[in-house]
């Protein structure tokens, strides 16, 4: 039954921030269901936005306008994409491409990962700098950041490596994707990182990637067979080269999808 | 003035804008941020202070605009609202990860105190319609609601800081927070394009 209580809790709720004390009766009500809040809910957010009619406009600096539209996917504007002289551009497109990917992700459970990703933003754009040498590889990572279909995996450290991180963005369609990792302990000459990539629950190799002295590192994996998901990622540390199949250590692993 | 969503101007609607924007028109995309690149950047400035961030979330905001046109739903408000909530949410997030449990205040003095000074932006008139009616809806709510309303908006306090902000009891922070939106709504009710898709 609708009451001044739901009406409560949906305006508490349309601001979009922790409920708090109230968090449990209101995922009650929505558990049970009330049209006229599920009506509500929406109308208040609405209404809330009226508060941003009351701060002052400021028009943007025009550098960012330029950095927006030349960060576009070159669908239409081939003139402005194919430059290859464009560098400081593409590293530029490619953060914002990374930043796109993250906010894009409104699945629930990527939530969370999104937040973590957020956080390491700084890592993940330094990364992206230090890759400003490698700009040859830059087709790849945009092909997989600009596909449809491009997943972002958070890889929690494990066992010997428990403050390691990284991320894999994986694009099924490109059967391809890459990893950016921090933390990473630097390891004895002979050593690699290698990534493995789980097809029916199986590792399949993706090649092996040393980090920088800093721990961190910007690894493209090789290509997935056609028609094999990828349902999870872990980094193991093998001898140098890598193997058929991890030995070592696990010092990254995912969460299983699906 | 004629209220619910009437083209924003002389050429291509808001929404018109979104549709093209889907189908990857970068130049329908521009014009959108021409058209409200200062109002976001406004809010995320009020939320995060004049910052590189509050620039750097517009930007986010457009992008996500342009690979995300699909997910505007037509019938829960304006674009405009659509571009404020993806504002907002994500100057939010930032804010909360800036600030590890309290501290830092931005925005400064009180938003409505700092209104009537401007016009060095011109906004089209659908939007200066729009805010007319929202400052007045605004403006109408008592100083308490309006306060407690800001505090969670803008500074993104929860109910209970906001009743430590304010030195007011939990129970009435909530009943603020509901009466002032409950009167938002009802305000601006007539305003909102449920038949204009
Ligand atoms: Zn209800």
């Amino acid at each position: 039954m609708h009451s001044e209580r739901h009406e409560e809790l949906v305006s508490l709720a349309a601001l979009g921030l922790p409920l708090e004390d109230d968090a449990a009766e209101y995922a009650r009500l929505l558990e049970e269901g009330c049209p006229s809040c599920e009506a509500l809910l929406p109308e208040l957010r609405l209404a809330a936005s009226s508060l941003a009619a009351t701060v002052p406009p400021r028009r943007p600096p025009a550098s960012l306008r330029d950095e927006l539209l030349a960060s576009l996917s070159p669908a239409k504007r081939p003139s402005a994409a194919s430059r290859p002289s464009a560098s400081a551009a593409w590293v530029f497109a490619a953060a914002a491409a990374v930043l796109f990917v993250m906010i894009a992700l409104d699945d629930a459970r990527l939530r969370r990962q999104r937040e973590e990703l957020r956080a390491h933003n700084s890592d993940l754009a330094a990364a992206v700098e230090s890759s400003r040498s490698e700009i040859a590889r830059r087709d790849l990572r945009a092909r997989v950041l600009e596909s449809d279909d491009v997943r972002v995996l958070f890889l929690g450290g494990k066992g010997p490596q428990p403050n390691a991180r990284a991320k894999v963005f994986w694009s099924e369609r490109v059967r391809r994707g890459f990893l950016v990792a921090g933390n990473l302990a630097p390891l004895p000459a002979d050593r690699q990182y290698q990534l493995w990539v789980f097809v029916d629950g199986k590792p399949v190799d993706t090649g092996v990637f040393d980090p920088d002295p800093s721990g961190r590192a910007l690894f493209e994996s090789k290509e997935l067979a056609a028609n094999r998901t990828a349902q999870n990622f872990a980094v193991t540390i093998e001898p140098r080269g890598g193997l058929p199949q991890p030995s070592g250590p696990i010092v990254l692993a995912g969460t299983p999808s699906g | 003035m004629k209220p619910r969503g009437q083209p924003e101007d002389r050429d291509r609607s808001d929404r018109t804008l979104v549709a093209e924007i889907q189908g990857r028109d970068s130049d329908a995309l521009a014009l959108l941020y021409d058209r409200h690149a200062p109002r976001l950047l406004g809010v995320a400035d009020r939320i995060l202070g004049k910052t590189g961030e509050a620039e750097e979330v517009v930007q986010e905001v457009f992008l996500y605009a342009w690979r995300a046109a699909s997910s505007f739903d037509p019938f829960r408000g304006s674009v405009l609202a659509w571009l404020i909530v993806a504002t907002r949410s994500r100057a939010l997030d930032r804010l909360r990860a800036r600030r590890p449990a309290t501290s830092a205040q931005p925005g400064g003095p009180d938003a409505l105190a700092r209104v009537a000074a401007r016009d060095d932006v011109e906004a089209g008139s659908a939007s200066r319609e729009w805010e007319a009616i929202c400052r007045a809806a605004i403006g109408g709510l008592p100083d308490d609601q309006q306060r407690a309303l800001e505090l969670a908006y803008f500074d993104g306090l929860t109910h209970s800081e906001i009743a430590e902000r304010t030195r007011a009891p939990l129970g009435t922070v909530k009943t603020r927070i509901r009466l002032g939106l409950m009167k938002l709504r009802e305000h601006l009710r007539p305003y909102w394009g449920k038949t204009n898709a």
